[in-house]
């Protein structure tokens, strides 16, 4: 069967403001994935996306970060209708990418809706920072966004205490139904035409039978660095907020205490609901 | 003023000898005072250029390896450029190297002994990598250059080029090349020899260069024992200080694909024989 995939996308880029108009369709035979450009299918592609909306953000963030400085920014709006077989499905989607610095320490924010209230945290806070690298504290609380970076690279660690879950909710890469599930994954993951499509969970969300979290606790309001990994352990090079001072930490990820109700859904992955976590 | 940009480029990858995945990408780019419109044109010629030029790669399958072949052609000509990896290990080469660079590929042999602190002889040119990543990438960022030893010249050109034509045109390298003018240059007898470096990265914020090195052997007098992977992270200032030798005319590394905002570009990479001393 084919994929077919068209869509508009508008981008701003560090400064330059991006339209793209593309049409393409995939398909697999065997072993073997093609993919290629599908002209006459442009023609069919959705209208373009208005851009003031994102120089507006844009503009929002700026202002919001003017305090810090903005290494990076990239903000992306976008529509695409797909088939597959019978199945066709529509997304709409929204991205920010975000790298704020201060004090030769960096706060990065992935955001997949225009809801700024994150930026406007890490940025009020970063303004705080002496920059001076500190011991993590014992116990700790992880903001939404900081949890929902850490999902993907959970999955393959499966720690005690929590559960790591597919969230029921819109279709996969070949428009099948996301369904609940706690793996083996069902779902397939196409970010892009372009891409064969990948068994892995998408809307990842993590549960825990303690939901409590101490509010009295030091908060890692965002990450300074990506997840990663030494020694088999996980690896968050976070900023922390203990209410007097904002400081950068490295915090290993050992044993899981709490984890809240899921929020607001992050870009990691194949989509990983944010939720506060305690340590 | 108008810039126009148009491209097509064709890619496969190949696994043992079989054909699993292949691409066809086009498009146009129009840049004026309002920003990038892009959208998925097709012009015929540069695709029949990329389809020539596919067909002759097809003779540098290799059978037991895993074998990336990307074709462009643009304004600027037609590129090619095949990527062997062999367990785990890869090198990036052209149709006119390819012997050569797979030889070396098939010598670099897996190992388990562990790094030493011992001076670093890098060979096959691949003191072009650690200098892309501690003058190429600054120079890119405009930052300020650092000293480097007064008989050791890096020539790094830079020009606007993109990845695609949807992505921002970056100020990138287009190559590394070092040249040792009447270079100090006395071998140890206990020395690691840089074979293969598997990634490199360079942050502009805290100035640290990290290379994770694939392939190198621990030479001690007589003595050789091929080591396992390692990382070296050093700020490029210690870097130009420890560079105390080098000798010969300069060779080419087999190939940098060097990624930044996620745009990934082939630099071409020379070096002569380069001695460091890391502490």
């Amino acid at each position: 069967m084919i994929y077919s995939k068209r869509g508009s996308v508008v981008r701003w880029e560090n400064g330059a403001l991006v339209r793209v108009k593309e049409s393409g369709v995939a398909h697999e035979r065997g072993e073997l994935f093609e993919c290629h450009p599908d002209l006459e299918r442009r023609a069919l592609s959705p209208s373009d996306v208005d851009a003031s909306r994102l120089v507006e953000v844009v503009r929002a963030v700026r202002e919001l970060a003017r305090e810090v400085t903005i290494e990076r920014l990239i903000v992306i709006e976008g529509t695409a209708e797909h088939e597959y077989g019978d199945h066709q499905w529509s997304d709409h989607t929204q991205r920010i990418h975000l790298s704020l610095i201060r004090a030769r320490k960096r706060a990065l924010l992935d955001l997949a809706s225009f809801d700024l209230r994150d930026v406007e945290k890490v940025a009020a806070a970063l303004a705080r920072t002496d920059g001076v690298e500190r011991e993590a504290p014992r116990r700790l609380r992880l903001a939404p966004n900081v949890t929902a970076a850490l999902l993907p690279s959970l999955v393959a660690i499966a720690p005690p205490n929590v559960r790591l879950v597919q969230t029921a909710g819109g279709v996969d890469g070949y428009g099948a139904p996301v369904i609940e599930s706690a793996g083996p994954w069902p779902n397939a993951y196409r970010p892009s035409y372009r891409v064969r499509p990948v068994r892995m969970p998408l809307r990842l969300r993590i549960e825990c039978d303690v939901t409590d979290i101490e509010r009295d606790r030091p908060t890692a309001i965002a990450l300074t660095a990506p997840i990663s990994m030494m020694d088999a352990q996980l690896l968050a090079r976070v900023l922390i907020d203990d209410g007097q001072r904002v400081f950068p930490s490295t915090v290993r990820i050992a044993r899981i205490d709490a984890v809240s109700a899921p929020a607001a859904l992050y870009p990691y992955g194949g989509g990983s609901f944010g939720a506060e976590m305690m340590l | 003023m108008t810039n126009l940009y148009a491209a097509a480029t064709r890619d496969e990858l190949w696994l043992h000898g079989r054909l699993v995945e292949r691409r066809l990408a086009h498009g146009l780019a129009i840049e004026d005072e309002h920003g990038i419109r892009a959208a998925d044109a097709r012009d015929d010629a540069l695709v029949d250029a990329c389809d020539a030029a596919m067909d002759e790669l097809h003779a540098y399958v290799v059978p037991d390896a895993r074998t990336r072949f990307v074709v462009e052609a643009s304004a600027d000509g037609v590129t090619r450029t095949i990527v062997v990896t062999l367990a785990n290990r890869s090198v990036v080469t052209t149709p006119e190297h390819f012997e050569h660079d797979i030889a070396l590929l098939r010598d670099a042999m897996d190992g388990d002994a562990a790094p030493r602190s011992l001076p670093f002889l890098w060979k096959h040119g691949s003191a072009a990598v650690l200098l892309h990543e501690a003058i190429g990438h600054p120079l890119e960022h405009g930052q300020p250059p650092i000293e480097l030893p007064s008989w050791l010249t890096v020539d790094v050109p830079l020009r606007q080029r993109r990845a695609s034509f949807k992505d921002v045109p970056l100020e990138r390298m287009t190559n590394v090349v070092t040249r040792q003018h009447e270079a100090p240059f006395t071998l140890p007898e206990e020395r690691i020899e840089i074979v293969l470096v598997d990634s490199g990265a360079y942050d502009p914020l805290t100035e640290v260069v990290t290379l994770r090195i694939a392939a190198a052997n621990l030479v001690e007098r007589a003595r050789v024992q091929s080591m396992a992977p390692f990382t070296i992270s050093e700020a490029r200032r210690n870097i130009a200080r420890a560079i105390v030798g080098a000798a010969g005319e300069p060779l080419r590394y087999p190939g940098v694909i060097c990624s930044r905002e996620g745009q990934e570009l082939v630099v071409g990479s020379y070096a002569p024989l380069l001695l460091t001393e890391l502490a």
